[in-house]
């Protein structure tokens, strides 16, 4: 018996739930990741959804996960997953900005060259 | 039903050692409920002398690993509990953070994960999950992304283990326990 509801909330360029903002900001092309996200699996849909789109539109893309505090597994998998639709797209370009403070990122960010070479991620 | 898969720990008495238990038929248990319990634990034994963490990054390192695989290890056993309770017994000895998480699981699907976990102790983790990753991309329809065991052994170096046993009280259960261990300070 699992209640997994976390009711996101905002616009499908704004994504807001509990302890967590996953939002687009158009003029800089950056996908902002803030907060904790452990969502299950089925929950991470709206952000997914938000990020192929954001792929379709705009080739060049920063992900700025500088404030988010934490991600699981679930939510890796949609990063990588991200990363591969990237590759499939071809030329584009990707920026990862992340945080070597924030223990996960040095751990699981790196991965994301394995599935998109050319990305490039910059650990402050 | 019987049978131990990996390297499996209990924590002892003989360090800092506290458990937690669920009873989640009478109060379910919420998705974000697995976050504050693995963040309680991870920042409780961030803070025993037995740890031994002084510097800042090294806390924060120790505070960052627990917390991700207890996280994990509790939404399995929140998402596969098949009844009972659900309990996280957790402890710091000889420089280890040792847990282990306990649930009953369906009697049915006991061989099928005997099968999986001796699969992912087999491989190399790092190409595993490459190829899960790759899998999830092609079949979008999948509703759990088996990262979780696969992100612990690669990412943090965590040596896992797997317990089963009957489930007390009901023969359609089996008794499942997780154990995890994570060197305190990273090498």
């Amino acid at each position: 018996m699992t209640d997994t509801t976390s009711r996101p909330s905002g616009s499908d360029t704004d994504i807001k739930g509990p302890g967590y903002r996953v939002w687009f900001d158009a003029p800089s092309r950056t996908i902002h990741f803030e907060g904790v996200l452990r969502l299950s699996t089925s929950e991470y849909k709206p952000i997914e959804d938000m990020l192929d789109r954001v792929l379709l539109e705009s080739p060049a893309l920063g992900l700025r996960m500088t404030e988010l505090a934490f991600l699981n597994s679930s939510g890796i998998n949609m990063l990588y997953k991200f990363a591969i639709a990237a590759r499939k797209k071809g030329d584009t370009e990707i920026k990862v900005h992340g945080s070597s403070t924030i223990p996960w990122q040095g751990k699981s960010l790196p991965n994301l060259k394995k599935f998109l070479p050319p990305i490039v991620i910059a650990l402050d | 039903m019987d049978g131990i898969i990996g390297e499996y720990r209990e924590p002892t008495d003989a360090g800092p050692r506290v458990t937690l238990v669920f009873y989640p038929g009478a109060f379910p248990v919420k998705w974000n409920q697995c976050s504050v319990a693995a963040d309680f634990f991870a920042e409780y034994f961030a803070d025993v002398g037995a740890s031994g963490l002084v510097e800042e990054a090294e806390r924060r390192d120790f505070v960052g690993s627990v917390g991700y695989v207890l996280n994990e290890l509790i939404e399995n056993a929140v998402k596969f509990c098949a009844g009972g309770t659900v309990v996280i017994d957790a402890g710091v000895e000889a420089g280890e953070f040792v847990v282990v998480v306990s649930n009953q699981i369906v009697g049915a699907a006991v061989d099928g994960l005997r099968v999986k976990f001796a699969e992912l102790l087999d491989g190399d983790p790092a190409e595993l999950l490459m190829q899960r990753v790759e899998e999830n991309a092609a079949n979008p329809e999948l509703t759990t992304s088996g990262l979780g065991f696969l992100t612990m052994l690669s990412d943090y170096k965590a040596r896992l283990g797997w317990r089963f046993d009957p489930a007390p009280g009901n023969p359609d259960n089996a008794l499942l326990k997780t154990t995890a261990r994570l060197q305190v300070k990273s090498p």
